[in-house]
């Protein structure tokens, strides 16, 4: 690995990482008596701090996927550690962490239920999630975001919905459609207000604006841009779209053959990619 | 057909009674002759269409319920739960069905719960199967990704988001899957091993009439257009759903 892995300046907040890996490395076994083995990702370490965002660029096949799967905990390491705010074992404490991890992904067309109304995929993650105590630290986010959203749940919901749908662009009215009458663009909006009203630590954004048309994308882009200035949540940021991440992303890391190859600030990155890899892809852009 | 079932109650008599000469021909008094004990072919012929439905149906739920929790269970979980359905539904795809019919019967005695057991057990590797491959399908959707990262619980992610998404799968197969219990029926009654007479079905009927087949052909041929046409407008039935279902599915990929 080359290319610097610090971090830019105090400015992004102290304390530890939001979440760290450290080396990570995940194989599938596939085959005759699971004797062929895949290395998705081979001892990739990343740090995402508090506030910050991580862009991961990669050709397909490179591992980008896995990677959002292991910091959601959806997916198990074979070996390495993965620390949620210092604390290891995101896997299984999955549910615990639910509401403080979330997630926005690839397909439009599917990433909200069609048989349901968009007020109420919206509203699940609330309902899911506040079932649990809630941190201190969620307490002093909703006064910063000066929504009085999380009081009570019944009416909380509603409003909540009302207020999130409202922080990405839409019409209360939306909430009473169905998905096959909004656009992509719409559907990506609703699927970013679902992930953001638990007020999330931490948000995977897996291909999020790829299947979009290009102006449509570059809305998207700077909705995730403002909503991250508001809500202050860190993000990694999954894309084989290196335009899109250096929109968006703080630091890239670039991933090939399931090995981080580069890591490096955004601006630095694009000015001067230390890796020959790096060079190929941004040449291709 | 459906007007069959509905009216089978009462019409042109009582089906047992005894009603004149034996193998009559059709005539005004008896539009469809008579059998060989002299019954009116009409009525019984509706009440067999009401049997076998009836039947038919009662089975079909029994299968849409299994099938339904097997295939949504296996095809959300994959892995050896799914590996363990899939092999014993295919233990049972793979014998033919009138054979698993008779084995059912044997087992069982003949008489309507053979019938409706062996409906069920040939049903099952259809309907879990199809069901199964729209579970798998619909938990793989982002939806699905994000109810799990949100926490909701296993449950309510089955009932909520992948049982509404393969209901339309669910309707489609019941009614087809409504034919081949029609048939299979049909089959093992014909083989006495079904329905037992005095009560009608449409394989009684059939098994009764073929004996008298080249005396009185009346008595096979009504029960055999029956039978077919049953199939075939449930098979239409089946179509318009998948119609009507797999249109909104390609629609909302754009």
């Amino acid at each position: 690995m080359s290319g610097e892995d610090g971090h830019p300046g105090g400015d992004v907040g102290a304390g530890p990482p939001v979440l760290e890996l450290d080396e990570v490395s995940v194989v599938f076994s596939s085959g005759l008596f699971r004797r062929e083995h895949v290395h998705a990702m081979r001892d990739v370490s990343l740090r995402i701090e508090p506030g910050e965002t991580l862009g991961v660029v990669g050709e397909s096949g490179s591992g980008k996927t896995t990677t959002g799967m292991v910091a959601l905990g959806l997916q198990r390491p074979t070996s390495g550690a993965v620390r949620f705010e210092g604390v290891p074992g995101v896997a299984k404490r999955r549910r615990g962490l639910a509401g403080s991890i979330q997630v926005v992904l690839q397909h439009p067309q599917w990433s909200l239920d069609p048989r349901m109304r968009v007020g109420d995929s919206v509203a699940e993650p609330f309902g899911a999630a506040t079932h649990r105590t809630r941190n201190e630290g969620d307490v002093e986010r909703d006064r910063r975001v000066g929504a009085a959203t999380h009081r009570t749940r019944d009416v909380g919901a509603a409003e909540a919905v009302r207020v999130m749908l409202e922080e990405v662009g839409l019409e209360p009215s939306f909430a009473e459609r169905y998905p096959h009458e909004l656009s992509g663009g719409q559907r990506q909006r609703v699927a970013i207000a679902r992930a953001l009203i638990t007020r999330p630590r931490f948000v995977v954004f897996d291909e999020a604006v790829s299947a979009l048309d290009v102006s449509v994308q570059a809305q998207i882009l700077n909705l995730i841009k403002d909503l991250q200035a508001e809500f202050g949540f860190s993000a990694l940021f999954i894309s084989h779209d290196l335009g899109a991440v250096r929109y968006v992303a703080h630091r890239i890391a670039v991933m090939r053959h399931g090995e981080v190859v580069e890591t490096a600030e955004t601006e630095t990155f694009y000015a001067n990619p230390s890796h020959e890899y790096s060079r190929q892809l941004l040449e291709a852009l | 057909m459906v007007a069959a079932f509905g009216s089978m109650a009462n019409l042109g008599g009582d089906p047992a009674e005894l009603a004149g000469a034996r193998l009559q021909p059709p005539s005004p008094e008896h539009w469809l002759g008579t059998d060989h004990l002299g019954r009116s072919l009409v009525p019984r012929l509706l009440e067999g269409v009401g049997v076998t439905l009836l039947l038919s149906s009662i089975a079909v739920l029994a299968t849409a319920v299994l099938s339904t929790a097997l295939g949504i269970l296996a095809g959300y979980a994959g892995g050896a739960l799914n590996d363990l359905v899939m092999r014993l539904v295919e233990l049972l795809y793979a014998f033919p069905s009138i054979v698993l019919a008779i084995l059912v019967a044997a087992v069982v005695g003949p008489g309507r719960p053979a019938a409706m057991a062996a409906i069920v057990l040939v049903t099952i590797p259809l309907m879990t199967r199809l069901v199964r491959a729209a579970s798998a399908a619909v938990s793989q959707r982002d939806y699905v990704t994000s109810a799990i990262v949100s926490g909701v619980r296993l449950p309510k992610i089955l009932v909520r988001h992948v049982l509404p998404n393969v209901s339309g799968t669910i309707a489609v197969q019941g009614t087809y899957a409504l034919s081949v219990g029609i048939l299979v029926e049909g089959g093992l009654s014909f083989l006495g091993l079904g329905v037992q007479p005095p009560q009608a079905s449409l394989g009684v009927l059939i098994q009764e009439g073929g004996v008298y087949m080249v005396a009185a052909p009346w008595l096979i041929i009504a029960p055999g257009v029956v039978l077919i046409l049953a199939i075939l407008s449930i098979n239409v039935v089946g179509d318009g759903l998948r119609d009507r279902f797999e249109p909104r599915e390609t629609r909302s990929l754009r």
